[in-house]
């Protein structure tokens, strides 16, 4: 996995390799996981935004109920 | 990099890219807390929380094809030619500034010893993309889901914004060479665009409940924490310093960029290549931050929450010409915007029953706008390119500023690229029921079921002996 294990060989090829991360040529499946993971977030967020709406449509309270539910410390 | 004056170089843009960005970091704070403080008490939290999660999804997305669709897009495609392979197509060759460099799998799109300048540019440009998002997150508090406003903000974050400065913020962009268009501080390509993708979305989201009469007359929904929207604005004026300084590159030598034989000319430029100063934008910066102020105080009758606003609005009409206009030039104009943006937010809210919850279309849309046009008449005949000068409409060149160009830039910047996508994609959300939260939600508050948990936290606090 590393790309790097010698700085002072890395340095002084005749040219020098400028990716140093970890991995470098999987870069494709890296994209890939990120993809999922954005388009995740959506679902999973969405259907527990979804959820939260319609437990609390259902109780109907009041434009001004919030107002005793202020904490105070 | 072996040679010291070029590693210096090098280093200190990187370097000044990177205060850019950690600077422009306070806009979205401000931005939080200005929204925050706009919002009413049963809406705080999710307000708070609808804002701070298009950072993520904005860089996320700008990592994957946001920026890639900058460098893409310069040539429109199709409408004209890149000086760089003289090509209409999409910038994807192996050209110095292709797109292809900037594909999320690229080895440039992360750390690399041969590239001490892409990520920091990108992420300079990611910060004006979170900047856009959250000018649209204001307007739409208290009503819309965090889902919609997500796709919302991934739109105008890492597409539409994106697209625009591609074809009007890029030196080899197609609407300075067919329309002259100039824009160096971005009252289009960043304000116009989200102001008028805002107005999009209004439409299609409707007003808060409780915001018109049943005659249709509007009430007034006042900032709730005045303090917190004070803190707010000074955070965006703060980190617009670092905005300003992000679009400009820091010192590049124009002799040999312009193919000019033997003449060495360093200075800073514009995000076209074009020369400027820092020392000049930051006298113009503070005179049109000035004017606004002044005006926003006097039509507003001293009202702290337009006063504020105005002097937003004054630094965003006067920055497509702050590069070049003289300072009292600047103030000047900035009090022109701050007059049209205040007329033209009550104008729309009583016409078309609009409510735009912190006047974001009125701030940053139509003073953008107006800005743009302005600019096309204050600086007439300036070249908008160094690289080669021409007529309008030609392509192969660059045309000259000019008022009519100026005109079709504001209008592509506020509607083809702002109102109309915003539009469009809020119906479709609508269309799939996810654009607004349920009326029973709305009228209780948002933040309900955490401000009673808080409540029932502190009561078993209260009533605990150990």
């Amino acid at each position: 996995m590393a790309t790097v294990t010698n700085w002072i060989d890395h340095l002084s090829a005749s040219e020098v390799q400028g990716a140093i991360y970890p991995g470098v040529g999987t870069e494709g499946i890296l994209v890939l996981i990120l993809f999922v993971i954005w388009i995740g977030w959506h679902v999973i967020a969405a259907k527990q935004e979804s959820s939260e709406h319609a437990k609390l449509a259902r109780r109907r309270p009041g434009s001004n109920d919030w107002k005793s539910n202020v904490t105070d410390g | 990099m072996t040679d010291e004056l070029g590693a210096l170089t090098t280093i200190f843009t990187e370097f000044y890219y990177w205060i850019t960005v950690v600077l422009m970091f306070l806009i979205h704070v401000g931005f939080c807390m200005y929204e925050v403080g706009a919002s009413r008490y049963k809406h705080h939290q999710h307000t708070l929380m609808k804002n701070t999660m298009l950072i993520p999804l904005v860089t996320v997305t700008w990592f994957l094809f946001g920026w890639w669709i900058y460098w893409a897009f310069p040539t429109g495609p199709g409408l004209a030619p890149s000086i760089m392979n003289e090509s209409a197509a999409l910038i994807t060759d192996e050209s110095l500034f292709s797109a292809k460099w900037y594909l999320p799998n690229s080895d440039l799109m992360a750390v690399n010893l041969g590239d001490h300048i892409s990520g920091v540019f990108w992420a300079a440009f990611l910060l004006f993309s979170w900047t856009a998002a959250s000018i649209v997150s204001g307007a739409v508090i208290e009503r819309i889901t965090t889902f919609a406003f997500g796709i919302l903000a991934i739109a105008i974050g890492s597409v539409f914004w994106s697209i625009d400065a591609a074809w009007g913020w890029h030196f080899d962009g197609w609407m300075l060479k067919l329309l002259g268009y100039h824009d160096a501080y971005a009252s289009g390509v960043i304000h116009a665009i989200a102001g008028g993708f805002a107005l999009g979305i209004l439409i299609v989201l409707g007003p808060r409940i409780g915001k018109f009469s049943s005659s249709g007359e509007p009430r007034n929904i006042g900032p709730r924490n005045p303090w917190l929207v004070t803190i707010g604005l000074f955070l965006i004026y703060t980190g617009f310093w670092g905005f300003y300084a992000a679009c400009n590159i820091p010192i590049f030598n124009l002799g040999p960029e312009y193919g000019m034989e033997g003449v060495t000319y360093f200075t800073a430029t514009n995000i076209y290549v074009t020369p400027t100063t820092l020392s000049g934008i930051t006298m113009n910066f503070l005179m049109s931050l000035s004017g606004g102020l002044l005006a926003g105080y006097v039509i507003a009758k001293g009202d702290p929450f337009w006063t504020y606003s105005s002097g937003l609005a004054g630094v965003i009409c006067a920055s497509a010409g702050n590069d070049l206009y003289h300072p009292i030039q600047s103030l000047i104009i900035a009090m022109i915007g701050v007059v049209i943006a205040y007329k033209m937010h009550y104008w729309v809210e009583r016409k078309f029953k609009i409510d735009d919850a912190v006047g974001a279309v009125a701030v940053h849309g139509y003073a953008g706008f107006a800005g743009l046009v302005i600019c096309g008449f204050v600086l007439n005949g300036y070249p908008s390119s160094g690289y080669s000068v021409g007529a309008m409409w030609d392509g192969t060149t660059y045309a000259a500023i000019n008022p009519l160009g100026m005109f079709i830039g504001a209008l592509i910047m506020f509607f083809v690229l702002g109102m109309f996508p915003g539009w469009i994609i809020a119906k479709v959300l609508h269309g799939m029921g996810k654009l607004r939260i349920p009326r029973e939600v709305e009228l209780a508050g948002l933040d309900y079921d955490i401000m009673e948990a808080a409540k029932d936290d502190e009561k078993a606090v209260a009533s605990a002996s150990r």
